[in-house]
């Protein structure tokens, strides 16, 4: 099996030849290839270039066509501030609590911010490793595009103070993320993953999410497995378990879980969907390779029974992780079965 | 009070600011109100945020209504005086994320502690400075990037160097309650807000006993 037939098979709960290894690794790449991160966020070829460098280095099962989570809301007008190794953070918001969401427009993949140089990436990643390896892409879930238009503060103040014009900003979410999903999946990725930590129970209560999050995550994932995205993913992180039940309804085919959740648990909340997770992301800077050897290894065993799993990091493997960690969960999903 | 109470616990800051003046016309003094009134709506909101059903948006709401309270009883900004014990809290340098510290900030001030607040971006030096003007009992650091830890690392050390041993350094945050205290050389990591303030406060009750 090549690594697109077996991320396929895992999601289908068919037979697997290996568990397929799924680290979350983005900006590593630039890191792990001696570039500055903000010339691999900014440039899509450079992106290209480092995730197929470090698929290659790792022999991993997926490549990603992944900047930040600042892409929407610059597209939209934010400012960022970029820094050499760190990611960008929002120096100053496009809305605020005088500036309603009717004044924006949704982006055009095609032109906006960088939206088209993460297009460039996903159409070199499909082209030079599509064949063999899935291509996933990036877009923010409603509530985390929300936060990142107002920032976190504002926007959780106006959930509760002004729901109606919080429900406008949430359904413009969802409009750019549909619109900038289906970009990328016309450039070439697989499936866009739906990142949405905002959604998490860590920052909102599981009923917030039933009823103002989950109707909405159902319009975005319909519209990618309208436009034939190969799956949906749904990558929220933290204290998930009240609101993975959820998952199978949002249309989601495949669910993060993070090391708050224990595999058991999440096999549990979600007997028929494969699940991805849930390695703690500190552990591959600071644990030793034979550390992580261990916890992948036993991940791999807890669902040798039952399939439907992509052996991952609960969250991103971080900019500074030590590479061998990383080869080290690789080397296990290859030991396992 | 239990008007107050039942406010702050719905993060009804209009409403909790409301009875705050209420309570005041009725010549109730401001630290009665913080005593019977805040605290008691942080401590059962402290029951209620286990770790599992600990989120930000309650947790902000209830925050927003205390300081609006803490803004009418001290307008001059003076800190309430329940002789309580002191902490410094900051971002260290390198990490410009602030809502767990703002979070954790608005839950040490409806305890009535004093809590210095030292903003992000903070280098270690500001903060070991603080710690020593302030006389704080304690120097609290939120994490959200894990590249930040090797600046956490190096919060003891720092205060040693000045003998400020016996100031106790709590962590807190995504990245950094992924770490144990002795990986991060500090003396607790807190998991939540209220965790860490749980940790203070028998802190605070060895320094009164």
């Amino acid at each position: 099996m090549n690594s697109l037939e077996r991320v396929k098979a895992a999601i289908a709960f068919a037979p697997v030849d290996r568990t397929p290894a799924v680290p979350q690794l983005f900006g590593h790449a630039a890191v792990l290839a001696g570039m500055a991160l903000e010339d691999y966020l900014r440039d899509g070829e450079r992106l290209a270039r480092c995730q197929i460098e470090a698929y290659r280095h790792y022999g991993h099962d997926m490549v990603f066509a992944f900047m930040d989570f600042s892409v929407e809301t610059e597209a939209l007008g934010s400012l960022l501030q970029y820094r050499a190794d760190q990611y960008p953070d929002v120096a100053s918001y496009v809305l605020t609590p005088e500036r309603d969401v009717s004044a924006l427009a949704v982006p055009d993949p095609a032109v906006a911010g960088r939206m088209p140089e993460l297009l460039r990436a996903a159409s070199i990643l499909r082209r030079e490793a599509g064949d063999e390896a899935p291509v996933a892409g990036c877009v923010l879930g409603p509530m985390t595009l929300a936060t990142q238009l107002l920032g976190i503060e504002t926007a959780l103040y106006l959930a509760v103070d002004d729901p109606a014009r919080f429900e406008n900003v949430l359904d413009f979410a969802v409009e750019v993320a549909v619109r900038y999903g289906l970009a990328q999946i016309g450039a070439g990725v697989h499936l866009p993953i739906v990142f949405d930590p905002a959604a998490s129970p860590a920052v909102v209560p599981p009923q917030f999410f039933r009823e103002r999050l989950l109707p909405r995550l159902k319009k975005v994932f319909a519209a990618y497995r309208a436009a034939g995205a190969l799956a949906n993913w749904l990558n929220i992180t933290g204290p998930t378990a009240p609101i993975l039940p959820w998952y199978p309804e949002a249309g989601a085919d495949i669910a993060n879980f993070d090391y708050y959740v224990d595999a058991a648990e999440a096999q549990k909340l979600l007997p028929a969907t494969c699940l991805d997770g849930n390695l703690k992301s500190l552990s591959f800077v600071d644990a030793s390779p034979a550390e992580i050897a261990a916890a992948a290894g036993a991940l791999v065993a807890a669902f040798a029974g039952r399939g439907g799993f992509l052996l991952s990091s609960g969250c991103e493997i971080p900019l500074e992780a030590k590479p061998e960690n990383v080869a080290a969960l690789v080397s296990a999903a290859r030991a396992g079965t | 009070m239990d008007k107050l109470v039942e406010t702050l616990l719905q993060g009804d800051h209009v409403g909790a600011l409301s009875e705050a003046r209420r309570l005041l016309a009725l010549g109730i003094a401001p630290e009665r109100i913080v005593t019977d009134g805040m605290e008691t709506a942080m401590r059962r909101l402290d029951d209620k945020c286990t770790v599992e059903s600990f989120n930000l948006l309650e947790i902000m709401l209830a925050g927003r209504a205390v300081s609006a309270v803490v803004n009418e009883l001290y307008p001059e900004g003076a800190p309430p005086a329940q002789g309580r014990a002191t902490f410094v809290i900051a971002s260290l340098e390198g990490d410009i994320h602030d809502l767990g510290k703002n979070v954790t900030r608005m839950v040490l001030i409806g305890k009535g502690y004093r809590v210095v607040d030292l903003g992000k971006d903070c280098p270690v030096e500001t903060l070991v400075n603080a710690a020593e003007r302030e006389h704080a009992d304690a120097v609290l650091v939120s994490g959200l990037i894990t590249p930040v830890i090797p600046q956490v690392r190096k919060l003891r050390p720092a205060l040693a160097a000045r003998g400020l041993d016996g100031i106790k350094v709590v962590a807190g945050g995504a990245a950094l309650k992924q770490a144990t205290a002795e990986e991060l050389n500090v003396d607790y990591v807190a998991e939540t807000a209220f965790d860490g303030a749980r940790y203070l406060e028998q802190l605070a009750r060895r320094k009164t006993e």
